[in-house]
């Protein structure tokens, strides 16, 4: 079942994120996705996330495409003017790829490349409006194209660290929604009761949720997120539990496992971050009995 | 000096429309020099007002005032006594003037009543064009004195494109190329060597790719 349909017919999707390489060395790219292959509905291929120039995500989307997995690519408007997301777009569609998510994007400031100067010629409420206009077969000046395309287009819940920060979230995400986002990925959720009253709210936007769950690949990890956001959910317990299981990176796969076995109560789906650790994926599906 | 036009009445009039008393602000600085927002510009757009809002059967009170500076707060202290008898305030200074009165007077409505455009010199009575981009990191010193990210349509660092015609560039006939420009001044200078230096990828971090600047002069600041 394609992941749209997934969505619409209220199935819980499983999403997996798979970067593309820095360079153009995609064996392993390639070798985790026919990994994946049928354990997952659907990749999500971010484009340069965190700010790391490397390999697009039109590229990587159709190179899983062409191992036969379902691909979501994420677009935002940090690096493209409209004419470049437009284009990128178009693109997309007549590849094979439908599936998109309009993503925040890292400051260029906390990039590899910060001083390059960054785009913002969009703001992501309008990316989607513009992804929903050339659906109609306009584009943003109002010229006609030779063929709409047609996208599942999705949004995400910018993260955030305090509540002020939440708030302002979660308007941004009703204007998403407003605009056409028709799901939205949530920023990874590590303690599933205490993010009952964030999902609630996330879930009166009126799309489907899926939220992020993030395999904490280490102690350290675990630690640095703890301290560079303590609201992150990260409990003492669990940082208890990891440091004290003789093995650390078995006991992180349990934890995402049984998280998303949790969240299956109150989302529509999940959105897996193993960043690298692809190959660790089908262990927490397991976990997760999926 | 940073350049204005006045916005168009119907967009003032939109904002103004809630509100009896407004409080309508110059500043002596740039918009004074660029006549868009200075004592004279003031007095015009209050009659302006006052007679399109008269029209529609709304008698507005315009209290008129023009600040020396209004992106100094030193100068901004002087709105005190006036500020209560306002409904909302419009400000004929640049952007950085409207904001100051905004951050200064949280309660109050504070609208623009012109477009900031750009960092300019005069070209001729009645004439400003733009000079400056305040990229952080000046390239005058190797470009002949003349800006290519200010003056070059593509920001070109390294010599034109193919749209430079007789001189002029291809976005219209009015407008120099900016390379013709570098270029002639080069040679003008016997510098025509410095023309093959190749200029490197800008670090547009000083130029605002790293979010709004701030200068902070530890000599100076309290």
């Amino acid at each position: 079942m394609s992941f749209q349909k997934r969505l619409a017919a209220k199935e819980f999707a499983v999403l997996a994120e798979m970067h593309t390489p820095k360079g153009i060395n995609i064996s392993r790219l390639v070798n985790d996705a026919r990994r994946l292959k049928g354990r997952v509905d659907a990749v999500v291929v971010p484009d340069m996330d965190n700010g790391i120039m490397r390999m697009s995500a039109l590229a990587g989307g159709v190179l899983l495409q062409q191992q036969g997995v379902e691909t979501i690519m994420h677009m935002y408007c940090r690096d493209r003017n409209r004419m470049a997301l437009q284009g990128d777009a178009l693109a997309a569609h007549v590849l094979g790829i439908q599936n998109i998510v309009v993503a925040d994007s890292t400051d260029m400031n906390e990039s590899d490349h910060s001083d390059a100067t960054p785009v913002n010629d969009l703001d992501e409420v309008q990316l989607i409006e513009a992804l929903m206009g050339l659906q109609t077969g306009k584009d943003m000046s109002g010229f006609d194209l030779d063929g709409a395309p047609d996208y599942t287009i999705g949004c995400t819940l910018t993260p955030f660290t305090d509540d002020k920060g939440r708030d302002a979230a979660l308007l941004t995400a009703e204007k998403r929604v407003k605009a056409g986002a028709g799901y939205i990925i949530v920023p990874p959720i590590y303690d599933v009761p205490g993010s009952a009253s964030l999902l609630a709210r996330v879930n009166e936007l009126g799309v489907p949720v899926i939220a992020t769950v993030f395999l904490l690949k280490s102690l350290a990890i675990a630690q640095y997120i703890t301290n560079s956001d303590p609201g992150a959910g990260i409990s003492s317990d669990m940082i208890r539990r990891i440091r004290k299981s003789p093995n650390r990176e078995l006991e992180g796969i349990k934890i995402a496992g049984e998280t998303i076995l949790a969240l299956k109560e109150n989302t529509q789906g999940v959105l897996i971050q193993t960043l690298g650790w692809e190959h660790k994926l089908p262990e927490i599906l397991d976990v997760a009995k999926i | 000096m940073i350049t204005a036009e006045r916005k168009p009445l119907e967009e003032l009039i939109e904002y103004i429309k809630p509100f009896k008393r407004i409080l309508l602000l110059g500043c002596n600085e740039c918009v004074t020099v660029c006549a868009a927002g200075g004592r004279k510009e003031v007095g015009l757009l209050a009659s302006g007002l006052q007679m399109a809002m008269l029209k529609t059967g709304n008698n507005i009170e315009i209290r008129q005032h023009t600040l020396e500076r209004q992106c100094d707060p030193e100068y901004v202290e002087e709105l005190v006594p006036m500020i209560d008898s306002a409904d909302a305030v419009m400000s004929m200074a640049c952007g950085c003037g409207v904001q100051q009165i905004a951050m200064r007077f949280k309660d109050k409505p504070v609208f623009p009543a012109v477009n900031t455009t750009f960092m300019g010199a005069s070209e001729r009575q009645g004439v400003w064009a733009e000079r400056c981009q305040g990229c952080g990191n000046c390239l005058l010193g190797i470009t002949g004195g003349i800006c290519p990210i200010a003056r070059c349509a593509k920001q070109l660092m390294n010599g034109p494109c193919g749209g430079s015609t007789g001189g002029r560039c291809e976005i219209s006939e009015d407008v120099d190329c900016a390379w013709q420009l570098i270029w002639d001044r080069l040679k003008a200078l016997g510098l025509q060597d410095r023309y093959l230096d190749i200029v490197p990828a800008k670090d547009w971090r000083t130029g605002g790719g790293s979010g709004p600047r701030k200068i902070i002069r530890e000599d100076l600041a309290e």
